[in-house]
């Protein structure tokens, strides 16, 4: 089995050839792709996970260990890389491992990648950008909070306790050789907390709790969800430049916040799904932004007026390749239908540059919805009207995992674990000259696909098992809710002692204190 | 297996008009705002059907709806939703069995208040109690006719209560700027460092409640745990979208000496002879853009 490319990046250094990154489980690739090339390779080691892991254990003689995670395979493998992105100035790649580790490379002069720095973050980032001053990264995670760091941490930092930021101050108090239990025997009541107080009282040597991270980092701004995407959007408003944080979360907000130093202003919401939204994207040159995730449509947002412009429906093309599917494998087709019905899940969204007619560059919006064998192309003009729904859909046969721009070709990475070769498809977008006119035709690009040749060879070690790799590459189906449960467990009990508050170390029921997402 | 007697059927029995009783009502103290429940809420604040709520304030719609008519009445999915003359201005974010809520309505009475609950059984316990009180001050003889008691101002027809998670779901309720008051009063301490994520005021929330709160809006907390009151007023304090009021000030408030009294929390912190700690926060004007 082959392992495909989880991510893919695309850098052009100034003045010099382009390269793709490639990330391919735990290692990074860096392709030159006008020589056709390997120029360098980089594989995330186990030694970060022993240093992230390192954290949860000191923190576990406190209370109670903290909750258990996932460390049963993170001794023997690597960790995988989860996310890819490149500053603007296209110097610097920043990813991001499944450890919660961000590193960052330099990009050197002969495409070598040069390790600058890893920092393990609190929670599992979900997603990250460097900002367009190339000197700071953002970075959203699983627990709702959006954190900026500099992309180069200052020595002084990294040795000092570092403060974390006067605008939000993160009150935990290390110092804990005297510590005072916050409840007193005016507020608790029950007999029960009583007793769980007494012992609390009597307990001596609490260690520190959770030791602050030790490098330079600001808690910009924070949802009570799982964040899903950031982008950094910025527009002009009489004559100056205003930059915002755009967050979209697993409880169907779009947060439109500003950008540091005024993060803590919230400017509007873009409310309208009814699922959960997992991408974001903003249309270049407009203030158009469209989001995707669970329903079955696309929103496309006027997003300085927070207005929804419309939805533009995927469903039928997305029920479209599935009935096809149906014919070739000869599978009972409404089964199938019915079933996917529900599972439209909108896993990525690009903008690519095409060349009309007439010669002048247009944008066209790339879809992919996860498992799905194909990748939807949308024409921009086509978005922004009210009514129009057609589409090209290019038929790749492999669910699309991550899409990139290098040059004037498209390059997709496909999930072709069983079929082997073709984990990166390049191809050119061109509008259609048939009797659809504004649509986008699209042609494979046998040259760069001859260049990215010397990477189909070059593959890692191949450890990964199916199961793994759907985990790594199939995650966002499992941010939708499920729904009609009832309530949640322990909803409808009846506490007869009436307290407002048992809850000194002694709950009867734990509640789980992570935005945990439930698998089917 | 024989279980308790089903509450829920006790709570049906009652007749109209009947105060609803709390005993049937009780829920366990807490709830994880992280969980996904089984909430309903507005996509949007537009979509809100606040009519079920408030029916008094409902606008009577002129036949001929003009075209440019600002006020939205029709959700995205097109459903209709009944305008109202007034919006709800005052929330009480986890209001419990609404002891405030009733106790501010005459006192506000042409101003809409809101309770927000959590737990179902409590939401509706708030919501019952308001039925039957508005019930009974329409049943009630006017004052004229020798009636033993003063009617109520407003008739408790200003006051409601939804059950919801505000921590995930407040924009989804409010516009920007629509309230000028918030409550958060006795909210659940979450003792453990680990759980602080978990309590109402936060440096992220903060933002939240500054969005929906007006210019001169204002926070009002309550608790009668020491250490949550410092944090409270420490995130509060911290955050540039607040200035904490001054306590002599904040006495003068008759919200404050409301809160003090009537919160079914403070008349049981009152009854166990506990300390109640109280801080008030004005919402500032948002700075200019850089």
């Amino acid at each position: 089995m082959t392992h495909p490319f989880q991510c893919i990046a695309t850098v052009q250094l100034p003045g010099r050839d382009e390269y793709l990154a490639a990330a391919c489980g735990p290692k990074v690739f860096l392709v030159n792709a006008g020589k056709g090339e390997i120029a360098s390779e980089w594989s995330a080691s186990s030694l970060t996970t022993a240093t992230s892991n390192g954290n949860d254990d000191a923190a576990g003689t406190s209370e109670r260990p903290a909750k258990k995670q996932k460390t049963s395979n993170a001794a023997s493998h690597a960790p995988n890389i989860i996310k890819l992105t490149v500053s603007l100035s296209q110097q610097y790649i920043v990813a991001v491992t499944d450890d919660k580790v961000i590193h960052v490379f330099e990009i050197t002069g002969h495409g070598e990648l040069k390790a600058l720095s890893q920092r393990c973050m609190p929670k599992r980032p979900c997603a990250i950008q460097v900002l367009p001053d190339n000197a700071t990264i953002i970075c959203a995670d699983k627990f709702g909070d959006v954190y900026s760091l500099p992309l180069l941490p200052s020595d002084a930092a990294l040795t000092q306790n570092a403060s974390p930021g006067a605008e939000h101050v993160d009150v935990m108090k290390t110092d804990e050789a005297t510590f005072k239990p916050s409840a007193t025997n005016l507020t608790v009541h029950t007999e029960r907390n009583r007793k769980a107080l007494e012992a609390q009282m009597q307990q001596k040597n609490f260690s520190a709790k959770k030791e602050p991270l030790k490098f330079e980092h600001k808690l910009l701004l924070g949802h009570v969800s799982m964040l899903t995407d950031v982008v950094f959007a910025t527009r002009q408003v009489d004559g100056k430049q205003r930059s915002h944080i755009i967050t979209a979360d697993r409880d169907e907000h779009i947060r439109i916040s500003r950008a540091p130093p005024q993060s803590h202003v919230i400017e509007g919401y873009c409310l309208g799904h009814s699922e959960f939204v997992s991408k974001l994207c903003l249309i270049p040159g407009t203030d158009i932004l469209v989001s995707g995730g669970g329903d079955s449509w696309l929103g496309v947002w006027d997003w300085p007026s927070f207005k929804l412009r419309r939805k533009f429906d995927i469903r039928a093309a997305v029920l479209d390749t599935i009935r096809q599917d149906a014919e070739v494998s000869g599978a009972d087709k409404t089964d199938t239908i019915k079933k996917a019905d529900k599972d439209v899940v909108v896993s990525g969204l690009w903008t690519a540059p095409f060349a009309n007619a007439k010669g002048k560059q247009e944008t066209a919006l790339l879809v992919a919805c996860e498992r799905r064998p194909s990748l939807l192309i949308i024409p921009i003009s086509r978005l922004m009207l009210k009514k129009d729904e057609s589409m090209t859909q290019t038929r790749v046969g492999h669910s699309v995992l991550d899409v990139t721009c290098i040059g004037d070709s498209v390059v997709l990475s496909l999930d072709t674990r069983s079929a082997g070769p073709g984990r990166l498809q390049p191809m050119k977008l061109f509008q259609s000259s048939g009797n659809d006119k504004g649509a986008v035709d699209y042609e494979r690009d046998e040259e760069m696909d001859a260049k990215l040749k010397c990477l189909t060879k070059s593959s890692t070690d191949a450890h990964a098992d199916d199961k793994a790799l759907d985990e790594l590459l199939y995650g966002v189906a499992n941010l939708r809710k499920r729904r009609g449960w009832g309530d949640d467990a322990g909803g409808t009990q009846v506490d007869p002692s009436d307290t407002k508050r048992d809850d000194n170390g002694t709950e009867a029921m734990d509640v789980e204190d992570d935005l945990t997402v439930h698998k089917p | 297996m024989a279980g308790p007697p089903n509450k829920r059927q006790k709570r049906e029995e009652k007749h109209e008009g009947q105060m609803p009783q709390k005993k049937f009502y009780r829920q366990r103290a807490h709830a994880n705002p992280f969980s996904d429940h089984d909430l309903t809420y507005p996509e949007h604040p537009s979509a809100m059907r606040w009519s079920e709520h408030y029916p008094h304030f409902v606008a009577t719609i002129p036949a001929a709806v003009p075209k440019d008519d600002p006020i939205a009445t029709r959700d995205y999915n097109e459903y209709y939703v009944a305008r109202m003359e007034k919006r709800v201005e005052v929330a009480d974010i986890g209001c419990g069995f609404g002891g405030l809520l009733f106790a501010l309505a005459p006192r506000m009475p042409a101003t809409l208040i809101l309770g927000l609950e959590i737990r179902t059984s409590v939401a509706e316990f708030v919501q019952d109690k308001a039925k039957a009180l508005r019930l009974q001050q329409q049943q009630q003889p006017p004052a004229s006719a020798g009636a033993e008691t003063p009617p109520v101002p407003g008739g408790y027809e200003n006051v409601s209560c939804i059950r919801a998670n505000t921590m995930k779901f407040l924009p989804n309720f409010f516009a920007k700027a629509q309230l000028t008051k918030i409550f958060l009063c006795f909210p659940d301490p979450h003792f453990k460092a680990r759980k602080h994520k978990a309590r109402i005021v936060s440096a992220t929330l903060n933002s939240e409640y500054a969005f929906v709160l007006a210019p001169g809006g204002m926070v009002y907390t309550i608790t009668d745990v020491e250490d949550l009151h410092v944090w409270m007023v420490e995130h509060l304090a911290a955050h540039p979208s607040f200035a904490r009021v001054a306590e002599g000030e904040a006495e003068g408030d008759e919200c404050v000496a409301v809160m003090r009294r009537e919160t079914e929390e403070g008349k049981k912190v009152e009854r166990n002879g506990g300390r109640k700690f109280v801080a008030v926060f004005r919402r500032l004007e948002d700075p200019a853009w850089p």
